[in-house]
């Protein structure tokens, strides 16, 4: 474990913040947890994305590289890259607001021995957080300077011992960048391996609020919500 | 001749044979009885292989629940996959009420899983419960090893006094695998926790093979990721390796008595592959900034079995 790695996590986490972590069940074998009352609640209209530039797979980004520093944040001579991982957090807090307020009458995601129930709630939600953001678009969430910010954080992880075993993970029973669909509210494909993200990378990224994870496929980014496996937002050529 | 050489090899392998299918656990009434099995959701024949014979020898070695190392369900996780790759192969044990307490894999969808309650997950990707006073097991989602799971693990560890610590998770902190090796990036994050709180045994899967490793850091590990699935000719024995195989399927019967903890490995045709006990030295108590582990367990075979079989041994008896 490197120094700097603790060191990245004390930063992002005072920049980030967040709430602290649930509590996890802790229960004994013979006495299964309850589980929440259900609610019902009407399924959305089925999901037709909209035509999206990366839609034959994954290509080179053609924007401008974005300033590391926002300008906003310079003239108030606030630290940049702080500024910059507080707004990817607003961003994220933003999400799951209308996440929370879309789903609320969704049918809820509970444990149950009829796995067509759970997709049914998974479908449910993911049709609701779709209709809450029709018009979400690659950026929202991971803007340029967010996604070079992320570049920056993880380079220094991808070198050396470390980064070679995290683009070893990276490779390893990973889906192929062609078979996952680069595209916002897209659903990830049943049936993907979901690629480990190497946690040395993870730990230089900010902590995100349950049901969202980073993934990493090839050399993209992409923000899921997990529960719903939604693709919220993606960056591509996160790592170099 | 040829069928008279052919008698005789039966009638001279047969006492190897039922010996090699002895219980080699005490199966003592008060002690904590257990199989694992890890990257078995394949739905084929080798998993009705080792889910029949994990039935066949409960009915000697009543253990009430299973642990799950990962890839619980490879392709597909339709409703009609998870009754093909779970809820028929293991029917014998479920109907018994036997329980499955899964971790998840690199193949496996969380949000699916976490909530078929027949894995025990309790909703959550990573988890602790308590089989009876004294054992503690923690389910570790080794996917994504992210700071909310280290400070939750960290807090749960803690809390748990002077238990025995069994961690189950996919990737393997320790492996002699040529196609993936030891997981070293989790390593340096979940290895410092580990010691810090005394854990004693780490299950973990990813490798389709068989590996029981020399403790570390006073930590014994397992890999039993061939409970479906084998890669041939992938383990390569190393420093690390005190017995492995990459030629048969297996799973693992452990019971848990005392400071001591026995394990027997059986393979698809309900031969014994691997035996021993491992024994926890002394008692850990909490203790704020401990850096070492007064708890080593002992790796050594069990008095009825003189060793584990090599895989390799041409006088190695079969069925």
């Amino acid at each position: 474990m490197k120094v700097s790695h603790l060191l990245t996590v004390a930063l992002l986490t005072a920049a980030c913040g967040g709430d602290p972590a649930p509590d996890r069940s802790t229960y004994e074998a013979s006495e299964p947890a309850a589980t929440p009352a259900a609610t019902t609640g009407e399924a959305a209209e089925p999901f037709s994305p909209a035509p999206d530039p990366a839609e034959k797979g994954p290509q080179i980004s053609s924007a401008p590289p974005a300033p590391l520093v926002a300008p906003e944040a310079r003239a108030k001579g606030v630290n940049p890259h702080a500024a910059i991982l507080a707004d990817f957090k607003e961003r994220v807090d933003a999400y799951m607001k209308v996440r929370k307020d879309a789903i609320k009458d969704a049918p809820p995601l509970k444990e149950t021995s009829d796995v067509t129930k759970i997709k049914a709630a998974q479908d449910g939600m993911a049709a609701q957080i779709r209709a809450a953001r029709p018009n979400a678009k690659q950026g929202d969430v991971l803007t340029p300077e967010i996604a070079a910010q992320f570049r920056r954080l993880l380079y220094p992880e991808l070198k050396g011992d470390d980064g070679r075993d995290a683009k070893e993970i990276l490779k390893d029973d990973a889906p192929s960048a062609a078979s996952i669909p680069f595209k916002v509210n897209a659903k990830y494909p049943d049936g993907a391996p979901v690629p480990t993200v190497p946690a040395n990378l993870l730990l230089n990224l900010p902590t995100l609020p349950e049901p969202l994870q980073f993934k990493i496929i090839g050399r993209h980014l992409i923000l899921l919500d997990e529960d719903a496996d939604v693709i919220v937002d993606y960056t591509l050529n996160v790592i170099r | 001749m040829r069928r008279l050489l052919t008698v005789f090899v039966l009638i001279a392998g047969l006492p190897f044979s039922i010996a090699g299918q002895e219980l080699r656990v005490p199966n003592k009434p008060d002690s904590v009885k257990f199989a694992v099995i890890g990257d078995a959701g394949t739905g084929s024949s080798a998993q009705k292989g080792i889910a029949k014979e994990m039935a066949t020898w409960r009915t000697r070695f009543p253990f009430t629940f299973v642990v799950m190392a990962g890839d619980n369900m490879y392709g597909g996780e339709r409703p009609r996959d998870f009754q093909k790759k779970f809820e028929i192969p293991y029917k014998p044990l479920l109907d018994a009420n036997v329980k499955f307490y899964a971790a998840l894999g690199n193949h496996d969808d969380a949000a699916l899983q976490r909530n078929y309650k027949p894995f025990n997950m309790n909703g959550e990707r990573f988890y602790t419960f308590k089989p009876k006073d004294g054992v503690r097991f923690f389910a570790l989602d080794s996917n994504y090893v992210d700071k909310t799971q280290l400070e939750w693990l960290d807090k749960q560890l803690a809390a748990s006094g002077s238990e025995w610590k069994i961690m189950f998770f996919h990737h393997p902190l320790y492996s002699s695998g040529e196609t993936h090796g030891s997981a070293e990036l989790q390593r340096d994050l979940l290895e410092p926790l580990f010691v810090k709180h005394g854990v004693n045994l780490v299950l973990t899967g990813h490798e389709h093979f068989y590996e029981r490793l020399k403790p570390q850091k006073g930590i014994q590990y397992f890999i039993i990721g061939n409970s479906a699935k084998l890669r041939k000719g992938d383990l390569s024995k190393s420093g690390l390796t005190l017995f492995g195989t990459d030629r048969e399927y297996s799973f693992m019967l452990m019971e848990i008595s005392g400071d001591e903890l026995f394990f027997q490995t059986i393979n698809e045709r309900g031969q014994t592959i691997d035996t021993g006990s491992v024994r926890r030295v002394g008692k850990v108590e909490p203790a704020p900034g401990r850096t070492t582990q007064p708890v080593v367990p002992q790796a050594r075979p069990t008095p009825a079995q003189p060793g584990p079989r090599q895989p390799e041994s041409k006088s190695t008896p079969s069925k």
